[in-house]
């Protein structure tokens, strides 16, 4: 049997082993006889200040409507595009970060339909086309292209005036629409794919890529087939919410088309949409009304030439992504379910923009320090507090340089770790510059334990509990415990433990 | 949703009233509009003179498709009847900058969709011109077109309402009426003049030019507009410039003066069978004293001129479909609401009532035409084809001209030889016949024929389009029957002064 390769390998260059892989995963038991093919179309917001043609500032989704648009948003007669630079730069990078050949030169094409949400009715695609794979997990999904578009207006229906309110906020603003070859066999592969993106995506930076706030949309296409046979009839289904509805949108969407398949009937193509209560499919389009949309090169828009230098300072600029940040915190010693939890806050929505995320706080700390002492204060303490207090990593008031502090204070045994508990607790509450040896001064929390003092303590609380010091006396060491704690009550945590015990079993000969 | 604020007076076809009593318009212009209709806006207030800048004494009319944002930009459309821009076009500014005063906005074809200005909200332009000896009262005169698409920015300038006026010509339309007329008409090297504000009719081929009675002010005129602007990524930049600046001094080119040694080409199929023998006799007496002063006069072969008409039209037509997309009456423009049990939740069902209402037949005709051009079906046998033609039509140009094309090649590059049996410009009939007259609104049969023979009239035009290059439309002498004849000087891209320069020779001829 081969071995499992290291998670983070990317497959793509063991073609073998990705046919094996792709083989085993039609054995599926909630279809059997059946191989179910994905494919998936992500559009994602790029995070600029700018839309990608005009000037206007790019929206939130709290903004009163129709105040970010310009006359060119709103297809004003005289209006003329202007190719915004940094939507390139994300564009190429994230190209980069998918490793895809980025073309050195694209054109763009307006796209012609008749809709409110989008007023000149055209969209300008680039085309950077990638053979490019990405590693999720064991698998890897190859990407066909990758493209710059238009995000379109919000129309939202007000029944009661029976008329759409357009809101033109949101259009214009630049879109990447990645797509996939329909490399994926599992609805579990499907979100994996995604959440993958979406944590590359937020590294790269070029994108927040939240299903949620509409900054990331997912379009399905999923077919099935017995197994050997060629791929079967597609229907694509849009607007998906979340990765959730997705992953539930595909399983029925796979049992409708068995179900017709078994019962003789052909799949129609067609474009579906998926209801959230009833957790099914329903058709929107079928391929007959599929529109021609009647792509014509922009006139207004010169060819995109990109040189080598421009690309080598991309790719330059790209920062450390997901798959090389987890490869180096392992090295580092770190328990993969450590470095998951970091790596987790940080593809969360937690991180601010100019705040560090967690692992460059990691690091920080880290610097000079046992790694794998770092982490768990940060994990375990840290996290474990701001969860308790409600508060996201965002929030974090305590510096690295604070928490640097608090680890080498217990590290040399200046606090017990308890007390540094209680320091931690303290500084999070104060949220000032204050260091940790300071509270602990102030606490009276500096460990103590010199001889004298300690054996007042255990002498005191063998006093206090005679039952459980009769029972030690008698052999049975391990209740020594209750006592042990006793003292550290009594010392409030400055005394040191292991001290204690010792000092205690000695007194109980 | 924005409202746009009419501004300037309101008029129905072929009147104006005086927008307010200490207005400039005097009373003999209004009497003049009201024989020609050239103005459909009038400022109602002209700012006062301000002088030392180069267009210190320049009046300016300015065609009705480009943006001014104290004054409506109909477009001569119903569709965009109301419509106050936000904003004012680059040119607008730019002219304004340079001491110019703006009189009005000019009548013009729908959209630019036209060859006699005929097609017009406002109604049609009537040709300022009268042939001398005429018998009538100047009123009275035979009417005929001023040519199209800017057929009321050539009236204009003809009739003298202003000293200049800024127009578009996409396919012909400042050379076309600019000969009918009996002005200068000036279509600059593509991408030379900023297009920001100016309402697109066919992004690939519109050209901001200029009328005026003279090559002098045109140039005068061409020289503040000739500008980089960031905001029109079709503007040729700023290195293109210098480029051609340089490749022209490089090339040791004659100096305007000085005509001895210039080789002028007359392209062999800028002679086809619908050219009315009456243009030639002008024409040939131009070459006559043109060669007199020591000009070379070479016959050269365009092939592909025959199929450039076709092309231009597929081209135009696509481009027009598409940038007529924007007008859905939701925005700004025209908005009819559809009639009770439309079934409005097909969003095309709502927009086509505006559409269909709000643009004219010749506009509705070019929007079919090239939504048909673009769809899949088609794509490749009238689109694509054009696009090829387009190629071949240019590299025509390219093969005659002494200067090289620098679009063609790069910094660094070491520009192509080119042999001493090129030629420094073309020259060639501007018109296949002198103005038109106006189509009579009884007569449908005259009509059906006249509609073909309105897109022929583009013929010599076209090429010049397709291929981006400066064309500079000079009166000749009037024809036979007594009605001007333009002259049409072309250049390789870039070298619209030699083209100026050529033009104020052709002046000379006629003086």
């Amino acid at each position: 049997m081969l071995a499992r390769p290291p998670q983070w390998l990317c497959v793509r260059h063991i073609p073998a082993l990705r046919r094996a892989l792709s083989r085993a995963a039609s054995d599926d038991p909630r279809w059997p006889g059946w191989a179910v093919v994905v494919g998936i179309e992500v559009h994602a917001q790029i995070k600029s200040r700018h839309k990608l043609f005009s000037e206007s500032r790019t929206s939130t989704p709290d903004q009163p409507p129709n105040t970010l648009v310009t006359p060119f948003d709103a297809a004003f007669p005289g209006t003329l595009p202007r190719l915004n630079p940094k939507c390139v730069e994300l564009g190429v990078k994230t190209a980069i970060a998918l490793d895809a050949d980025v073309q050195r030169r694209s054109a763009f094409d307006r796209k012609h339909y008749f809709y409110a949400d989008l007023p000149q009715a055209t969209r300008s695609p680039s085309i950077m086309d990638g053979r490019l794979q990405l590693g999720d997990g064991d698998t890897s999904v190859r990407i066909k292209q990758i493209q710059l578009e238009q995000d379109t207006g919000k129309s939202t229906y007000l029944p009661q005036q029976r008329a759409s309110a357009i809101d033109l906020n949101r259009a214009g603003t630049g879109l990447m629409e990645i797509v996939s070859e329909p490399d994926m066999r599992t609805p579990e592969q499907a979100s994996d794919y995604v959440r993958t993106l979406q944590a590359l995506l937020r590294a790269v930076g070029s994108s927040d890529g939240n299903m949620e706030q509409g900054s990331l949309r997912c379009d399905v296409n999923v077919s099935v087939n017995r197994p050997g046979s060629k791929f079967g009839t597609r229907c694509e289904i849009k607007n998906l919410n979340s990765v959730k509805f997705m992953q539930i949108a595909i399983m029925s969407e796979v049992r409708r088309h068995i179900s017709l398949l078994e019962q003789g009937a052909p799949v129609p193509q067609e474009t579906r949409g998926f209801d959230e209560d009833r957790a099914e499919t329903y058709s929107l389009r079928s391929k007959e009304d599929a529109p021609d949309y009647r792509y014509m090169p922009d006139p207004n828009l010169p060819p995109l030439l990109l040189d080598d230098t421009y690309i080598a300072r991309m790719r330059a600029s790209v920062p450390e992504l997901p798959a090389a940040t987890r490869a180096r915190l392992l090295a580092l010693g770190l328990a993969r379910r450590d470095a998951d939890v970091l790596m987790d806050v940080d593809a969360g929505r937690a991180v601010g923009h100019d705040g560090a995320g967690a692992v460059a706080y990691f690091d920080a700390v880290a610097a000079g320090r046992d790694p794998r002492l770092v982490v768990n204060w940060i994990t375990h303490e840290l996290l474990g507090q701001l969860a308790y207090r409600r508060e996201t990593f965002a929030q974090n008031a305590v510096s690295a340089a604070q928490m640097g502090d608090l680890v080498d204070l217990v590290r040399r045994g200046f606090v017990t770790g308890t007390a540094g508990k209680v320091i931690l607790r303290e500084m999070m509450a104060r949220r000032s510059l204050d260091m940790p040896w300071q509270i602990a001064q102030e606490l009276s929390l500096m460990s103590r334990g010199d001889g004298a003092e300690l054996e007042k303590w255990c002498a005191e609380a063998i006093a206090a509990l005679p039952e459980e010091a009769e029972v030690v006396r008698r052999g049975n060491e391990k209740v020594v415990n209750k006592i042990v704690g006793h003292v550290m009550k009594a010392s409030r945590g400055t005394a040191n433990a292991q001290a204690i015990r010792v000092t205690l079993l000695r007194m109980l000969q | 949703m924005i409202r746009p604020r009419w501004r300037g007076s309101r008029h129905a076809p072929s009147l104006i009233r005086h927008s307010s009593s200490h207005g400039y318009f005097s009373g003999s212009l209004e009497k003049i509009n009201a024989s020609v209709n050239a103005l459909v806006s009038t400022a109602s207030v002209l700012p006062p003179k301000r002088t030392g800048l180069p267009l210190s004494d320049f009046t300016v009319a300015i065609k009705d498709n480009i943006c001014t944002s104290n004054m409506p930009t109909t477009c001569s459309s119903a569709m965009l009847q109301e419509f106050t821009p936000p904003f004012d076009a680059t040119v607008v500014q730019l002219l304004q900058d340079n001491g110019a005063r703006i009189i009005g906005k000019t009548n013009c074809d729908e959209f630019g969709m036209g060859s006699l200005n005929v097609h017009s909200l406002h109604g049609p332009v009537v040709n300022p011109h009268a042939p001398p000896g005429s018998p009538s009262r100047w009123a009275k005169r035979e009417r005929r077109s001023a040519g199209g698409s800017s057929g009321g920015s050539a009236a204009a300038v003809a009739a003298k309402m202003c000293t200049a006026a800024l127009a578009t010509d996409t396919g012909g339309s400042i050379r076309l009426p600019a000969s009918y007329c009996g002005v200068v008409g000036f279509k600059p090297s593509y991408g030379l003049i900023s297009r920001w504000g100016v309402i697109s009719y066919a992004d690939s081929l519109d050209c901001v030019g200029i009328m005026a009675r003279t090559v002098h002010r045109a140039e005068k005129m061409f020289d503040t507009l000739s500008v980089y602007d960031a905001r029109d990524s079709t503007a040729a930049k700023p290195e293109t410039r210098e480029r051609v600046s340089v490749l022209y001094n490089m090339m040791q080119q004659w100096r305007a003066s000085f005509l001895p040694g210039i080789r002028i080409g007359i392209p062999q199929e800028y002679f086809p069978s619908e050219l009315q023998p009456e243009i030639l006799q002008p024409f040939y007496h131009t070459l006559s004293y043109l060669q007199a002063n020591g000009a070379e006069l070479i016959p050269v072969s365009l092939p592909s001129t025959p199929y450039a008409l076709s092309a231009y039209y597929v081209i135009s037509s696509a481009e027009a479909s598409s940038n007529m997309a924007r007008y859905d009456g939701i925005q700004y423009g025209l908005n009819a609401s559809p009639p009770e049990g439309t079934d409005t939740t097909k969003t095309a069902n709502v927009y086509a009532h505006s559409r269909s209402r709000g643009f004219g037949k010749e506009v509705q005709k070019r929007i079919l035409l090239g939504t048909h051009a673009l769809s899949a079906d088609a794509f490749d046998n009238y689109f694509l084809q054009a696009q090829r033609v387009r190629k071949l039509v240019r590299a025509d140009f390219d093969r005659v001209f002494r200067t090289p094309n620098v679009l063609n090649y790069e910094d660094g590059m070491e520009p192509p030889a080119t042999g001493p049996d090129r030629v420094h410009v073309l020259l060639h009939p501007s018109a296949i016949r002198t103005a038109p007259p106006l189509p009579r609104p009884d007569s449908p049969a005259q009509e059906q024929n006249d509609e073909l023979s309105a897109y022929v009239q583009d013929v010599l035009t076209v090429p010049a389009s397709l291929a981006g290059l400066p064309a500079l439309s000079v009166p000749g002498r009037l024809a036979e029957d007594g009605w001007p004849v333009g002259i049409t000087v072309v250049g390789q891209w870039g070298c619209d002064k030699m083209v100026l320069n050529v033009g104020k020779m052709c002046e000379l001829a006629v003086q």
